[in-house]
């Protein structure tokens, strides 16, 4: 039956970020398919409310505050989810983010910020991924999930560190499942598109007028998504990349709604 | 035991889906998924004369509990697509989804393919998918809404020896899907589509080489062929109602080996 295929009863699922907003809300929605979920992010007291939230659903929920840019914290947040729920059936590396490079002419850009950049965008989620990767070995199955951005296919303007980190993000994908298939490991990523998290970027982006859809995307819109990639129902789906954009990759060599004028 | 508000998201109970070339393995293998997920299904050829096939598809169907209709066609025949489609309002209730499954493996040299092999390779490979998204996009414009999805092949983002138009015609339907999705993405059409790896299929001419075959499951990473059930999980996603912000997209189910190349 490939709706049971879907559920995750009795999988533990790292999610980093998990803290707020994504996250918190990729937590929920792995609970809501039956994972127990371990919850990473720097902020405690945020955690907590994640945990809570998972809680009322049935599920455990761990939490283990973490600074995903260093490695020895993410290697003690693998052993304490190994520790204290068994094993480790899923990881999703969500932490990350733009930051105020975007914008910036690249003179601008100090060495510090650029580094930081990269370590929390992209290098955050080598470390997770070397930190699961021994105990799927031993598992002889994993399933790993890489939040990269269209920005990761794409140029962007002034916006060096988020689209380099998200392309590396897509690379990392690649690799890690290239060479973990043998041992039944998937490794795939999501691709967003427009997801604004406030009014602000709801103004900013326009209600979504530019997207061929016709509007931004939902947080809500990338959990179960996630929670596909992350079950039997995709286990030969690998190292793949599914975007959830509103169709913005498959046209934009026009502006959106731009209709050719038709020959007489 | 608790329960799944997830997984009862990606539920079709309730929907309509037509799936064209279901009298073959990879269309078989999309009705019985679409059908596991609660939607009702009409089952359409791609070629007159295969009644038994495609009631051996029906069968699978019902087994998986849901309702299916059979509806022998050629879907290279406009008229046909049309009766068909409108078909679907009558029996299944609604045209929501609309699967088209429609292969024709063709292997040759380039050089020497005369003007009849291309009409061929294209027809069976490319016109049939543009005219079934034709027919089935008319219906859905006036709904409102609707999923389609294409099915097509790696082979149509690589090139490989002996294959030159059917690569070609794979592509076509690569991108006949992002244009489609584009221009009808504010009618509410979601146009998506999936591309298999190399597939398992006794048909093939190509793997009934043996030595072919051996080498190819050495290159590939997880060391086997897919399997046409391998698609089920991307097409329920594809379909579902939770995959309302994705549209022109093509999910790959081939096992990493596209991260080789």
């Amino acid at each position: 039956m490939i709706l049971d295929a879907l559920k995750l009863d009795g999988k533990i699922a790292i999610i980093t970020g998990a803290g707020r907003g994504l996250g918190r809300a990729m937590a929920v929605t792995f609970a809501g398919a039956g994972a127990e979920i371990v919850a990473a992010a720097r902020t405690k007291s945020q955690l907590e409310e994640t945990a809570a939230l998972v809680r009322e659903t049935g599920r455990r929920c761990l939490i283990v505050p973490t600074d995903v840019t260093d490695s020895a914290a993410v290697n003690a947040m693998a052993q304490a989810a190994v520790r204290e729920m068994g094993r480790i059936d899923i990881l999703i590396n969500n932490a990350g983010g733009g930051d105020d490079s975007a914008g910036k002419t690249i003179e601008e850009i100090t060495d510090e910020q650029w580094r930081r950049g990269i370590d929390t965008n992209l290098t955050s989620q080598f470390y997770a991924a070397r930190a699961v990767i021994p105990q799927m070995v031993k598992q002889s199955r994993g399933k790993i999930i890489n939040v990269a951005s269209g920005y990761g296919l794409r140029g962007g303007k002034h916006n060096y560190m988020y689209a380099c980190s998200k392309g590396g993000v897509i690379q990392l994908t690649r690799s890690l499942a290239l060479t973990y298939a043998s041992n039944n490991i998937q490794t795939n990523c999501i691709v967003p598109g427009v997801f604004p998290h406030n009014e602000e970027m709801i103004r900013f982006f326009k209600g979504g007028k530019f997207i061929p859809v016709g509007r931004p995307g939902d947080d809500a819109e990338l959990g179960p998504l996630a929670v596909f990639l992350a079950s039997d129902a995709a286990n030969h789906i690998n190292g793949e990349l599914v975007a959830i954009d509103g169709g913005g990759l498959a046209g934009g060599i026009l502006p959106t709604g731009a209709i050719p004028r038709l020959p007489n | 035991m608790a329960s799944h508000p997830i997984v009862s998201s990606f539920s079709l109970d309730g929907k309509g889906a037509l799936v064209i070339g279901a009298e073959h393995p990879i269309g078989r293998a999309a009705a019985v998924t679409l059908a596991e997920a609660g939607a009702r299904i009409l089952v359409a050829s791609r070629e007159p004369g295969t009644d038994a096939q495609l009631k051996e598809t029906a069968k699978a169907v019902q087994d998986a509990g849901a309702k299916a209709v059979v509806r022998v066609q050629n879907a290279a025949i406009r008229a046909d697509l049309s009766a068909t489609v409108d078909l679907a309002a009558k029996e299944i209730g609604r045209l929501d989804i609309a699967v088209n499954a429609l292969d024709a493996p063709w292997y040759g040299p380039a050089d020497s393919a005369d003007d009849s092999t291309f009409d061929r390779v294209f027809e069976n490979n490319f016109k049939t998918v543009w005219m079934a998204c034709q027919e089935e996009g008319r219906v859905m414009l006036r709904n409102g809404s609707g999923a389609i999805v294409n099915i097509t092949s790696i082979l149509a983002q690589r090139g490989v020896h002996n294959a030159s138009l059917y690569c070609a015609a794979k592509a076509a339907v690569l991108n006949l899907t992002r244009a489609l999705a584009i221009e009808w993405a504010r009618g509410g059409i979601r146009v998506n589509a999936l591309e298999a790896g190399w597939l398992d299929e006794p048909a093939s001419p190509v793997l009934a080489d043996e030595d072919f075959k051996k080498s190819l499951l050495k290159y590939l990473p997880e060391n086997r062929l897919v399997a046409p059930k391998d698609l089920g999980g991307a097409l329920l996603y594809l379909v579902s109602p939770v995959a309302g912000f994705v549209t022109g997209e093509s999910i790959v189910v081939d096992g990493a080996l596209m991260c080789r190349v």
